[in-house]
């Protein structure tokens, strides 16, 4: 029969091994489980174009400078490094992901059916300046992402999706490319540097090339539409989990729409709350408006 | 009893309070995955301190200083104290900062999941008061305490009520840390954490309230009880103020680039003010235990007639 103390030494020492052989454990490697969807490409016959122009309507949100002075790398590279979160020129929206979510093609099949193979090229996702190049991208499902450190310090590139398991990795300086791919279709994965804490970038995640980026200009056009009914989806970050807007559009064959989407102040200000979230019947204003 | 021990418990605890505010600085700061690896950095003992690094590296090396002392402090309690009990106590606390490394270790390999980060935040309060306890325990004033031992009916009340208030204290740090690590700096905190968070300081400051007035009306001659009761309500009073700021400041955080003061300050205060809550009343429910013995009634027996 054990006595007290001997009971007790037993529970502790087991309970640091069991702790010691969980760490071992885990890690920042890629244990994602792929999608098994079979492959089933998008029709290209007759194939049109979706395009349009992503606007800001009011006074579009100041940019924010960030401080880099935590690293002397960044604050050398990016002084004057301003947030990205609202690109506003002249009136017109960058960094908007737009993708078709759902229709109906002209044959009766739903684009919800079709799932493509990932294109060999890869899509790269730069870390310059202590800040991620692009901002916003597209990739399809199991499409390597390629990832760069293009400064003098270390970066760490963590992958947050909600569908697949998280990625963790530092990227050291001068250290090559690395691969990554992201296996279940997602909109967006938030993706942030744990060093540099104001570094973000966000991916969408596809099982077709049905979407695009807008740039600078507002403008974004997506290619190889069947022809078909669509739901035109704008997605662009604020506030916890993004803002989104949507657009019906027809493609007849050969065709092209026009989708325009327009995001106006109580967009940008989305995730600003101004009470203290309590139950709904009861709200306290706060002190002043953030 | 041994001055150098008693000084040394004390280093040991104020060593860990340090640790508990580097501790928040790297949550604060968003820094818990900015060293990927454990238990080594970037596979190095020292890398380059950058960036977040600064704050997560800083924090494994405090935690790293506190170890060392709580093994010395056990093996110094072991070979100088008389009281076996204290000795288990110190090697209480050496177990417990070992699991708090392990934990620390998990919520890297892990990615930081919610249950192992509010663990890890959980433990080190315990730990700070396992040591903050060694501290009172090796000092002249619990070994000849001013106020003298007494036996009173009314000692089991107070005596409750202190570890009540502790209790609430430490169900109100395990909410209040599950909120914490429950959304990054760039997400709203859930309201229903929030609502049991504010719910949970109402009930501290009733029932600590409750304690350290019986304390001052029963006993407002003794210092030796009044001093712990009336510092943890001002700590506590403090802590409130500090609950509010904290709530404002991360109300604003999600619209911000990256984490700033003065929430990472206000934040980073709140934490620590919740532990010296957590230290001032373990440190008045143990003088309460040492000098108040509950009255036991003696019955003679009538002789046989």
């Amino acid at each position: 029969m054990l006595t007290k103390r001997a009971r007790l030494w037993l529970g502790l020492i087991a309970a640091v091994s069991l702790l010691s052989l969980a760490s071992s454990c885990g890690g920042g490697g890629n244990t994602n489980t792929e999608e098994t969807t079979t492959v089933k490409p998008v029709p290209t016959k007759d194939a049109g174009t979706i395009s349009g122009k992503v606007s800001f309507t009011g006074a579009a949100p100041a940019p924010v400078k960030i401080d880099t002075s935590a690293d002397p790398v960044c604050a050398k590279a990016s002084p004057n490094l301003l947030g990205e979160e609202w690109v506003v020129k002249d009136g017109k929206l960058a960094n908007t992901f737009v993708y078709i979510k759902d229709g109906t093609l002209a044959d009766g099949t739903k684009i919800s059916d079709y799932s493509e193979a990932p294109p060999s090229n890869p899509v790269t996702l730069d870390q310059n300046g202590c800040h991620y190049k692009p901002h916003v991208l597209g990739v399809v499902v199991n499409q390597n992402i390629n990832i760069t450190n293009s400064d003098p310090t270390n970066h760490n590139i963590h992958f947050m999706p909600k569908n697949s398991t998280g990625w963790n990795q530092s990227q050291l300086s001068g250290a090559p490319p690395m691969m990554h791919k992201l296996p279940h279709a997602e909109v967006l994965v938030p993706v942030k540097c744990d060093q540099h804490p104001w570094m973000k970038s966000y991916v969408g995640v596809m099982k077709t090339k049905l979407f695009a980026v807008s740039g600078e200009d507002g403008s974004f056009t997506i290619s190889g539409v069947p022809p078909g009914k669509y739901t035109v989806v704008a997605w662009h970050e604020g506030g916890p989990t993004g803002t989104e807007q949507k657009k019906e559009v027809e493609i007849k064959a050969n065709g092209s729409a026009t989708a325009d989407f327009s995001f106006g102040a109580s967009a940008a200000l989305r995730g600003q709350p101004s009470s203290l979230p309590m139950l709904p019947a009861l709200e306290v204003p706060m002190l002043g408006k953030q | 009893m041994s001055k150098g021990v008693h000084r040394f418990a004390l280093l040991v605890a104020c060593a860990t309070f340090f640790l508990i505010i580097a501790g928040a600085n790297v949550t604060s700061h968003a820094a818990g995955l900015a060293v990927p690896d454990w238990p080594l950095s970037f596979g190095k003992f020292f890398p380059q301190m950058v960036g977040n690094v600064f704050w997560e590296h800083g924090h494994r090396l405090v935690a790293t200083t506190v170890g060392l002392l709580t093994i010395a402090l056990a093996i110094c309690l072991q070979l100088r104290e008389r009281r076996s009990w204290v000795k288990r106590l110190g090697w209480l606390a050496l177990g417990g900062v070992i699991a708090q490394g392990l934990l620390g270790g998990l919520t890297v390999k892990m990615n930081l999941p919610l249950a192992v980060s509010a663990a890890h935040a959980t433990l080190a309060q315990l730990f700070f008061l396992t040591t903050v306890s060694l501290a009172v325990v090796t000092s002249k004033s619990w070994l000849g305490p001013s106020a003298g031992i007494r036996e009173e009916r009314e000692a089991a009340f107070l005596r409750t009520l202190c570890v009540l208030a502790l209790s609430m204290i430490l169900i109100q740090l395990v909410v209040g840390a599950t909120l914490r690590h429950s959304a990054t700096w760039d997400r709203p905190l859930p309201s229903g954490l929030l609502l049991a968070h504010i719910g949970g300081a109402v009930t501290v400051t009733l029932v600590l309230g409750i304690t350290v007035l019986t304390v001052l009306a029963r006993y407002r001659n003794e210092t030796y009880l009044t001093r712990p009761a009336l510092i943890s309500i001002g700590l506590l009073t403090v802590q409130l103020a500090l609950g509010i700021a904290a709530y404002i400041t991360r109300l604003g955080s999600p619209n911000g680039p990256q984490p700033l003061n003065p929430m990472i300050s206000v934040t980073v205060a709140h934490v620590a003010c919740g532990a010296l809550v957590f230290a001032s009343t373990i440190v008045l429910t143990l003088r309460v235990f040492r000098i108040l013995r509950v009255e036991r009634t003696a019955y003679i027996l009538a002789p046989a007639a």
